[in-house]
């Protein structure tokens, strides 16, 4: 296994996150975006891997070797040979660049699996930089993003590849060339060089309209297939509503958008065809024009056949790869890297963790929105729970409870004022300090025990089994079988992946327990054991409740109402609010009879 | 000729002057790559044996070459273009024929097939001009390098013929043994990908925990055997490439050679011989053009899969307007897929309950209402007229629906609750963002406090401005704004298909009372498993087995044990 790189500590930040927008440096295009904390770009997956680049670089002398001898072959074989009646001259020479051909295969080959051999760990690097992105956000995430940054990878992987792979056949092509060039017919070298030179600076001039056409033909392409999407997902709504006309409409744009890139790009797409054919038979054309010149320079038919050998066989295809391997794969590469480092949000510099001396939560005027226009989710909140306390926040959806719970855990920061646990601000304490139950439980693929033991991996087997005890899970483990047993969380219940994490967080010895809804999907026989469990455990205990029995187990109560925030008994609360009245009254299940 | 053929040709036709660039110089270029080596040769004999001729060769020699030069790059053009233009015209057609087939489109074909035919296929149709094309432009030259070689010496043909089996065995087999690999490498691909997923679930849980690096660790796990997977193809592929890249230039050797003898003896001049070698390089093309010749099946597939999209009935509309009147619905003797309604008013501005178990037909019940599906037999009729004779825009004013699971469309929650402003571009002014953006109608506002959704619209980051795709909602949420989209637009008649089941029961309450107390007095149809949905209606219906059991007040129906049963075990 190869465990991802320890991030480097950042010594020029001071302890607040960066604004999100941080200038990007402006980068050649074909680098991605500015220099992340990780870096991914093209050269440094290249030179972290030396040895393969000197291994490449060797076997591309050899395979360039045929480059270098197809001319002299052709030119000594009709020369010394086939035209002096002595085919087997002719013939040797042939058999020479065949054999020559031969050795050159097999260095491509060797080329392939040392470029493959960068090419993997770049993948690699990309994937780990997709996994431990989307990790860092703290929302939930869809599972199409990820399928679409996995395809990203690929894509660039495969780009990659095919850039390293024709770029630097060309250079080792075009040496080749030269060199048997020069040493077979110098003079022809004047007649070669500065048209095929013409043609290679025409499409190296056209390059940067071209990556800019296809990066613009591929992301009106993304963004008609996002519109299609969303129609074909919303065709009942679309005619319930009768928003056929705005869709249409839509649709319209964006279609004649993307057909407009891809007739742009098919225009660029021609001047560097055009630039192909410049620089690919216009020496041919020369050297034909130049013949008389060459012959009277003592040249003989041969060399004239293979002057036109190097360009025909070596100099256009070497060209036509680097047109290829650049215009497209390079373009590509350049969008997706661009695509992959922008999707992910960099990390946060690492911020010192303290563990506080007690368990008491304190909020100071605390105000959170989450838009700097938007209106406040929690409003100057003032709250002091003590250590030991057992709070319950209750309310209707959408009052702002679990972003309260996720102030609490430090997860989400105070716009305004302080949230404080032991006296330490709550996003500096300890992971270890406090524990947040979400409503979505989550257990992965591994073992029951990992799953349990996921927070505190020392824990004994005694600790383990009164844990899975106090909290009701015993029939549980049992029935999954064992703590052995692998999970598969996609066939485990709502309730049961509770109370997996339920068992989790019991174990811990976290003076400061949330549970935010963590208890929604059991029953409330179920839910009434888990609470009380987490009551005798000790500590302060936070608890959005769900249901009103959650709230009447508790010492005090928290109702949240927009703005409004009462604190209170049971029965004070009852007295007090009307709004406490009616959720009182309505949240049980309705009666049946 | 089939339908997929027929779209085709129209997409010829309707190509305007590209499709006849595209023949030109496709025709044009071949015959000019086809006549080069002959050329070259003939201009390297005169010229070697300083002939008179060798001027205006070389003259022709370079007419040729600019004519294959200028064809190739206007062919790129025109085939670009040719398919952009094709593929438009094509999709724009696909995409209004879906939408006017409407929801019944969707029955027929999911919806991830849909923009598969829509997207890819509409693509790959309006690339078939082209690929013939294409085809043609390969196929000429090889096929006709090889006749040109055997003019030159049958023996050469021979020797290429043989040489081209044996790539297309090379390349058979790459292909047999890297679909196994690929398989493999897939399956670590979606490994990664499951648990990532799996991972993100847990975001809250992970973000709590600060266990983001050892669950990326985690995550990563299978990466070694992706490497090694991917290894394995790329070996693959190499030695792939070593046998196919092999052949050709050892042909060309083995050409050189049989010429070279030929030159010997004198049967062959200088520029003979070259010409023999780029005749026998031209036509190992052949398999490469016989692929092209694939690329026609595909998209000949792919133009018949697009015109069974268009095969699709549209949904009639009529003409007429509705008349003064206070949303009444009447259903005369209707059947519709299984569910027979019969004869049934729902009085102007009542309230109707629709109460059964799942599978007993209120979503259908509910959908016949307001004309999301026709009935097979018998009229839906609102304010006397029939629904199947109002015109679609009067039709979608009258009546708003609302849904359990919405899709919500527009680019902001604004245009998601109203309609999305008819104009042009929006503009991006540079105004300070509002809660409230300057536009937003006030009956957005109204809808969304009605449907309890303004608060936590207020405090998303840009309140009603904020865009779809960046507000994360839950299904609760989700459903406000579906219910606030229907209050806003539904002048009549309000349905509402289980649209508050995600809604806690203080929300939903307080929405019921904006239902009940609703000032413009609509009709309304609620389909709902709540007991209290069912007490506060005006009369309920009871559906049971694809027939109304029952209908009228709750009290009544109360009396019926079976009635009470419908509720029981239901969600509170």
């Amino acid at each position: 296994m190869r465990p991802p790189r320890p991030e480097p500590p950042d010594h020029t930040s001071p302890g607040h996150t960066p604004p999100p927008q941080a200038p990007a440096r402006r980068a050649p295009w074909w680098r991605g975006r500015g220099v992340e904390r990780r870096e991914v770009g093209f050269w440094r997956a290249l030179w972290r891997e030396p040895g393969q680049v000197v291994r490449i670089m060797l076997w591309s002398v050899l395979e360039a070797a045929p480059a270098f001898l197809v001319g002299h072959a052709v030119a000594r074989a009709i020369e010394d040979g086939f035209a002096r009646a002595e085919p087997l001259v002719g013939m040797a020479w042939l058999a020479a660049l065949g054999v020559t051909w031969t050795a050159a295969a097999v260095a491509a080959r060797q080329v392939v699996l040392g470029v493959a051999a960068v090419a993997e760990p770049f993948r690699d690097d990309l994937l780990a930089h997709v996994v431990e992105g989307a990790l860092r956000r703290d929302t939930r995430g869809d599972s199409a993003a990820v399928a679409r940054a996995g395809l990203q990878v690929e894509l660039a992987r495969d780009a990659f590849a095919a850039v390293v792979t024709t770029v630097r056949g060309f250079v080792f092509t075009v040496v080749g060339v030269a060199l048997g060039l020069l040493t077979l017919a110098p003079q022809a070298v004047v007649l070669v060089l500065p048209p095929f030179v013409a043609g290679l600076g025409l499409f190296l001039a056209s390059l940067p309209a071209l990556a800019r056409r296809q990066r613009a033909f591929l992301l009106a392409d993304e963004s008609l297939a996002e519109a299609m999407t969303d129609m074909a997902g919303g065709l009942r709504d679309i005619e319930a509503c009768g928003l056929q006309e705005g869709v249409a409409g839509r649709l319209r744009r964006e279609v004649g958008e993307q057909a407009g890139a891809a007739r742009a790009l098919a225009r660029v797409t021609a001047v560097r065809t055009a630039a192909l054919a410049v620089g690919g038979w216009l020496p041919v054309v020369l050297l034909l024009a130049g013949a008389p010149w060459l012959l009277g320079g003592g040249a003989g038919p041969g060399v004239i056949v293979g002057a036109l050998a190097y360009v025909t066989q070596s100099l256009a295809p070497a060209l036509g790869g680097l047109v290829e391997g650049l215009g497209v794969s390079g373009v590509r590469l350049a969008v997706t890297l661009r695509r992959i480092t922008t999707a992910v949000p960099a990390a946060g510099p690492p911020r010192d963790r303290a563990r506080p001396p007690t368990a008491d939560v304190r909020l100071d005027a605390v105000t959170f929105a989450y838009g700097p226009h938007s209106a406040p989710v929690v409003d100057r909140l003032d709250l002091t729970v003590p250590e030991g306390d057992h709070l319950a926040v209750v309310g209707p959806s959408g009052a702002g409870k679990s972003t309260l719970a996720a102030l609490i855990s430090g997860t989400l920061r105070p716009g305004s004022g302080q949230a404080l646990v032991g006296g330490v601000p709550a996003d500096r304490i300890d992971p270890a300090a406090r524990v947040l139950i979400p409503q979505e439980a989550y257990v992965f693929r591994g073992t029951l025990l990992e799953n349990l033991a996921y927070l505190r991996p020392a824990a004994s087997p005694a600790e383990l089994d009164a844990a899975v005890a106090a909290v009701g899970a015993t029939d549980l483990v049992a029935e999954l079988g064992g703590y052995g047993a692998t999970l598969d969380p996609a066939a485990l219940s709502a309730g049961q992946r509770q109370l997996i994490a339920l068992v989790r967080a019991h174990l811990t010895t976290a003076p400061l327990i949330i549970l935010d809804e963590a208890t929604c999907h059991l029953d409330p026989a179920a839910e009434a054991r888990a609470e009380e469990a987490f009551a005798r455990r000790g500590g302060t205990l936070v608890v959005v409740a769900h249901r009103l029995t959650s709230a009447l187990r508790a010492r005090r109560i928290l109702l949240m109402d927009g703005a409004q925030v009462t604190v209170g008994t049971h029965d004070e609360l009852v007295r007090t609010s009307p709004l406490y009245a009616d959720l009182a009254g309505h949240w049980h299940p309705e009666p049946v009879s | 000729m089939r339908s997929g053929d027929r779209l085709v040709v129209g997409i010829v036709r309707r190509g305007g002057p590209w499709p006849v660039v595209l023949a030109v110089t496709a025709v044009a270029g071949a015959a000019g790559e086809l006549a080069i080596p002959y050329v070259i040769g003939r201009t390297v004999d005169l010229l070697v044996a300083r002939q008179p001729g060798g001027g205006t060769w070389l003259l022709v020699c370079a007419g040729v070459v600019a004519g294959v030069m200028v064809c190739e790059s206007l062919g790129v053009w025109a085939r670009g273009a040719s398919s952009a233009h094709a593929a438009a015209t094509l999709r724009l057609g696909v995409l209004r024929h879906v939408l006017g087939a409407g929801h019944a489109a969707t029955r027929r074909f999911p919806e991830g097939e849909l923009v598969t035919r829509a997207g890819l296929n509409a693509e790959e149709t309006g690339r078939a001009p082209e690929t013939l094309m294409s085809a043609l432009a390969l196929l000429v030259p090889t096929v006709g390098a090889l006749v040109a070689l055997t003019l030159i010496a049958p023996l050469l043909t021979l020797t290429l013929g043989l040489g081209i089996v044996v790539i297309l065995l090379a390349l058979r087999a790459f292909l047999r043994a890297s679909t196994v690999i690929a398989g493999g490498y897939q399956e670590v691909q979606g490994e990664i990908a499951a648990r990532l997923v799996e991972a993100m679930d847990g975001a809250r849980t992970i973000a709590a925990a600060g266990t983001a690096a050892q669950e990326a660790r985690r995550v990563l796990a299978p990466l070694p055997r992706l490497r090694a997977r991917g290894m394995e193809l790329w070996r693959a592929n190499a030695t792939a490439a070593v046998r196919s890249g092999l052949v050709v230039p050892l042909l060309e050797v083995v050409v050189l050679i049989v010429g070279g003898f030929m030159l010997a003896a004198g049967d062959l001049t200088v520029g003979e011989l070259y010409a023999a070698a780029r005749y026998a390089v031209l036509g190992t093309a052949l398999s490469t053009s016989l692929g092209h010749l694939g690329g026609l099946a595909r998209a000949r597939g792919a133009a018949a899969r697009v015109a069974e999209v268009l095969a699709l009935p549209s949904v009639p509309h009529g003409t007429r307007t509705l008349p003064a009147g206070p949303g009444t619905v009447e259903f005369r003797d209707v059947t519709a897929n299984g569910l027979t309604v019969g004869d049934l008013t729902l009085p102007g501005g009542s309230v109707t309950a629709v109460v059964g178990r799942s599978g007993s037909g209120k979503s259908l019940l509910a959908a016949l209402a307001g004309r999301l599906t026709d009935p097979e037999r018998g009229t839906v009729l609102l304010d006397g007229v029939p629904l199947r004779e109002l015109s679609r825009a009067e039709l979608r004013r009258a009546v708003g629906y609302a849904f359990e699971r919405p899709v919500l469309l527009g680019d902001t929650l604004a245009e998601a609750i109203g309609r999305a402003p008819a104009t042009g571009p929006r503009d991006a002014s540079s105004r300070e963002p509002a809660v409230v953006p300057a536009g937003t109608a006030h009956s957005v506002v109204e809808a969304a406090r009605a449907a309890c959704a303004d608060v936590f619209v207020r405090r998303l980051p840009l309140g009603y401005g904020t865009p779809l795709r960046e507000a994360p909602m839950s299904g609760g949420e989700r459903q406000r704004i579906g219910l606030a989209r229907a209050f806003a637009q539904g002048e009549r008649l309000l349905v509402l298909d289980d649209a508050t089941s995600s809604l806690d029961t203080v929300t939903e309450r307080q929405v019921s009372q904006a239902l009940t107390a609703d000032h413009l007095g609509r009709t309304r149809l609620i389909a709902a498993h709540r007991l209290a949905t069912a007490a506060r209606a005006d009369q309920v219906v009871w559906l049971e087995d694809g027939k109304v059991r029952a209908h009228g007040p709750h009290d009544a129906l109360w009396r019926d044990p079976a009635y009470r049963a419908v509720f029981q075990g239901a969600a509170p």
